[in-house]
């Protein structure tokens, strides 16, 4: 159980997906520019995560070696149809604004590395462990570019303004903005790693 | 089909939706390969060949396949999988036929299928060029001209960002921003200058 | 003297000048243009001029007590970048705005990219094109020249773009600057006085500001009118950034190619990026962001045009 509870938690800093491998970034900087397209993608590629990790955990010891990886590709594919399809129908707001970038959860590196680098190697109990830990630091990171990104850009989060009078930065909602917000929250993350050291 | 979509679609994917800077596609491989400019040469034309290709491939899927059976809702699937089968055939043929032409630029094949911009562009081409279903007149090549367009635009991106770290090698840049965070932050400034294309009419 | 070497692509030292010395130099050519846009604009040109050049200074000390660098306040450069980027900016928009605008030029236009010699991209400019993006409203209301009380007007190119014609304005007064705009931007002739000090010292060379306004004259003239061979090409020098930026930031030493050849499709470049922006593009002037993107052309530029050191493929 403990070592359990180590794949899980690695997700979330020692291992973060955005902020350390810097792995799926082209949604992450996409669909940032609110906190709730933030949760929302970051609960769809959870989602997604934690069935692909499980199913290929499970079947790990069928799948022959050469075709691996389109195998895994069409188990990815498959949850986020389901992912797609639940979406249209129960939040087709949320389906809106995440646009072109829910179907291409399939080519989000998280999902796909996690798979070939963890899943297929390890039992059901860790990978699920593992993939729900990727999927939290995700939806962590998402959550906290999104909350710098909306809070300087429109003044608010998740809808509500914070501060009157405050003039926003529209930068920041813009392709820019995401891209100036991650170089830089990646430079102040490496100070802290080297101030670590 | 007109002339005038095919301008909008190519105004559009290089200057006011600009697929790296702006949609993001094909980020990860941009970020990171762009370091040298032999390597993102190489990158480019292989990522150039497959999304034209695929846009080609998966437009006849959809109209021929998907929509006459109904089968919409496995658009992802079926896309994937077709992009993925065609990386992995033009790896084997290449690796076949040339030797050399594998070694310029084989070993990015199977990194271009996890590519967003390869199935961006394949959503983005039904997206823009099917309503409920049916093909808008020209689709075809509408698709085909689009990721030539966005095939074009990754290759501009790379060499610029690749031309500009490699001077950077020069540079005595902070330790904390070497490499990535500088990378995005100069992605940041170069999408700060693309904006001087806001709002483009011919 | 003091001589300083610095590792780096740029030879911009041309003789045994210490940069400190250039960058005076390009300060003082900018002094005609400051007291142009005070008398002009009134004391906030002033104000919004001293706000940025201090800014400019406290963060490029600040980065370099922190990465524990050698601290270059006094070289000029920081100035240089401060008073650019307030001569870019209209003279009403409220102090904090230049504050802001030049922290961004020096930290992310200049020290990131690891401090003097070393950016690859116009710092002033950077911190200008940050500032449109995020404030646009500020950043594109203009008070009339002459008038202190703040009584906003548009600019000529604002107003051509909409198809108004601002009420009769003579070229003489474009040249002299009795128009709404950036506080560095309208007189050109102090802009000139300037420049011909910088080439007098041998400090700019006449390759790219003569290429780019040139370029950016012809292009504007075949295609800026309502018919072809019909644009007013005068009024598109005249107007806007175009003298500013061709004069003093399109020279900038170490964002620009290293080339005469380079220079000449830079400055052909920033013309052409120029005059297609301001013809159909959606902002009237495009003068910061052409010279950005040409700024990152650059190392394309000097690697296909760099000459051949003889006896070498």
């Amino acid at each position: 159980m403990k070592n359990a509870i180590g794949e899980f938690t690695k997700g979330i800093i020692k291992e973060n997906p955005t902020f350390v491998l810097v792995l799926g970034l082209c949604p992450t900087l996409a669909v940032s520019v609110s906190v709730a397209n933030g949760i929302g993608m970051g609960i769809a590629a959870t989602f997604v995560l934690l069935g692909s990790s499980l199913i290929v955990s499970l079947i790990r010891d069928f799948i022959p070696d050469k075709v691996r990886i389109p195998c895994y590709i069409v188990i990815i594919a498959t949850f986020v149809t389901i992912a797609e399809l639940c979406m249209k129908a129960y939040s087709p707001l949320l389906d809106r604004a995440l646009g072109i970038y829910v179907p291409l959860i399939v080519v989000n590196c998280i999902v796909l590395g996690r798979a070939e680098a963890f899943a297929c190697k390890n039992n059901l109990a860790n990978s699920f462990f593992d993939g729900l830990g990727m999927g939290v630091g995700f939806t962590l990171a998402l959550i906290l570019i999104s909350a710098i990104r909306e809070f300087l850009g429109a003044g608010q989060i998740l809808g509500h303004t914070l501060i009157k009078g405050f003039e926003p930065v529209f930068v920041f909602s813009m392709p820019s903005g995401a891209l100036l917000v991650i170089g830089l929250l990646l430079g102040f993350f490496n100070i802290i790693k080297n101030k670590k050291s | 089909m007109n002339i005038q979509e095919f301008l909008t679609i190519f105004i559009s994917a290089v200057f006011i939706y600009n697929v790296i800077l702006s949609r993001f596609l094909g980020l990860c491989s941009f970020i990171a390969i762009s370091k040298e400019t032999k390597p993102a040469l190489a990158m480019s034309s292989a990522v150039m060949f497959v999304i034209v290709m695929s846009s080609a491939i998966t437009w006849f899927v959809y109209r021929f396949l998907l929509v006459p059976f109904n089968l919409t809702y496995l658009r992802t699937i079926s896309f994937i999988l077709v992009i993925a089968t065609f990386v992995q055939f033009v790896e084997m043929v290449v690796r076949k036929i040339s030797p050399q032409l594998y070694r310029a630029f084989g070993i990015y094949l199977p990194l271009i299928t996890v590519n967003c911009a390869v199935l961006g562009v394949a959503v983005l081409n039904i997206d823009m060029f099917f309503i409920n279903g049916k093909a808008v007149a020209g689709s075809f090549y509408y698709s085909v001209f689009q990721g030539i367009c966005v095939g074009l635009v990754y290759t501009l991106a790379m060499l610029l960002m690749s031309g500009i770290r490699e001077r950077l090698e020069f540079c005595n840049v902070p330790e904390a921003l070497k490499d990535f965070p500088l990378a995005f932050i100069i992605a940041a400034i170069l999408s700060l200058s693309f904006m001087g294309f806001n709002g483009f009419k011919f | 003297m003091k001589n300083e070497f610095l590792v780096s692509g740029s030879p911009h030292i041309h003789k045994k000048e210490s940069i400190s010395r250039i960058m005076w130099a390009v300060v003082i050519s900018l002094i005609p243009t400051g007291v142009a846009g005070v008398i002009i604009f009134g004391l906030d040109a002033l104000w919004v001029t001293l706000v940025s050049i201090v800014a400019a200074l406290l963060t490029e000390f600040t980065f370099q007590v922190l990465t524990k660098k050698k601290i270059t306040i006094f070289d000029g450069s920081a100035v240089i970048t401060g008073i650019l980027l307030a001569f870019n900016l209209p003279s009403n928009v409220p102090l904090w705005l230049p504050a802001i605008g030049a922290i961004f030029s020096i930290a992310i236009g200049k020290q990131v990219f690891g401090g003097i010699g070393q950016n690859i991209f116009n710092p002033a400019l950077v911190g200008r094109v940050f500032l449109m993006a995020s404030w646009p409203k500020y950043m594109t209301t203009f008070v009339k020249p002459f008038n202190y009380d703040a009584v906003t007007s548009a600019t000529p190119l604002a107003a051509l773009r909409e198809g108004k014609v601002l009420e009769h304005i003579s070229y003489l007064d474009l040249f002299l600057g009795k128009r709404g705009g950036c506080i560095g931007e309208v007189c050109i002739l102090a802009l000139l006085i300037g420049a011909a000090f910088l080439f007098v010292r041998g400090y700019i060379s006449w390759h790219i500001p003569v290429t780019y306004i040139f370029t950016t004259a012809v292009f504007v003239y075949i295609f800026g009118g309502n018919k072809l061979f019909n644009g007013d090409w005068l009024f598109h020098i005249l107007n806007g950034g175009l003298v500013l930026g061709a004069f003093f930031m399109a020279t900038d030493y170490v964002a620009t190619p290293l080339t005469v050849k380079g220079q000449l499709i830079f400055g052909l470049g920033c013309g052409l990026l120029t005059a297609v922006i301001r013809i159909w593009g959606g902002y009237p002037e495009g003068v910061s962001y052409a010279i950005l993107m040409m700024n990152g052309a650059t190392p394309f530029i000097d690697r296909y045009t760099k000459s051949r050191i003889y006896g070498t493929k």
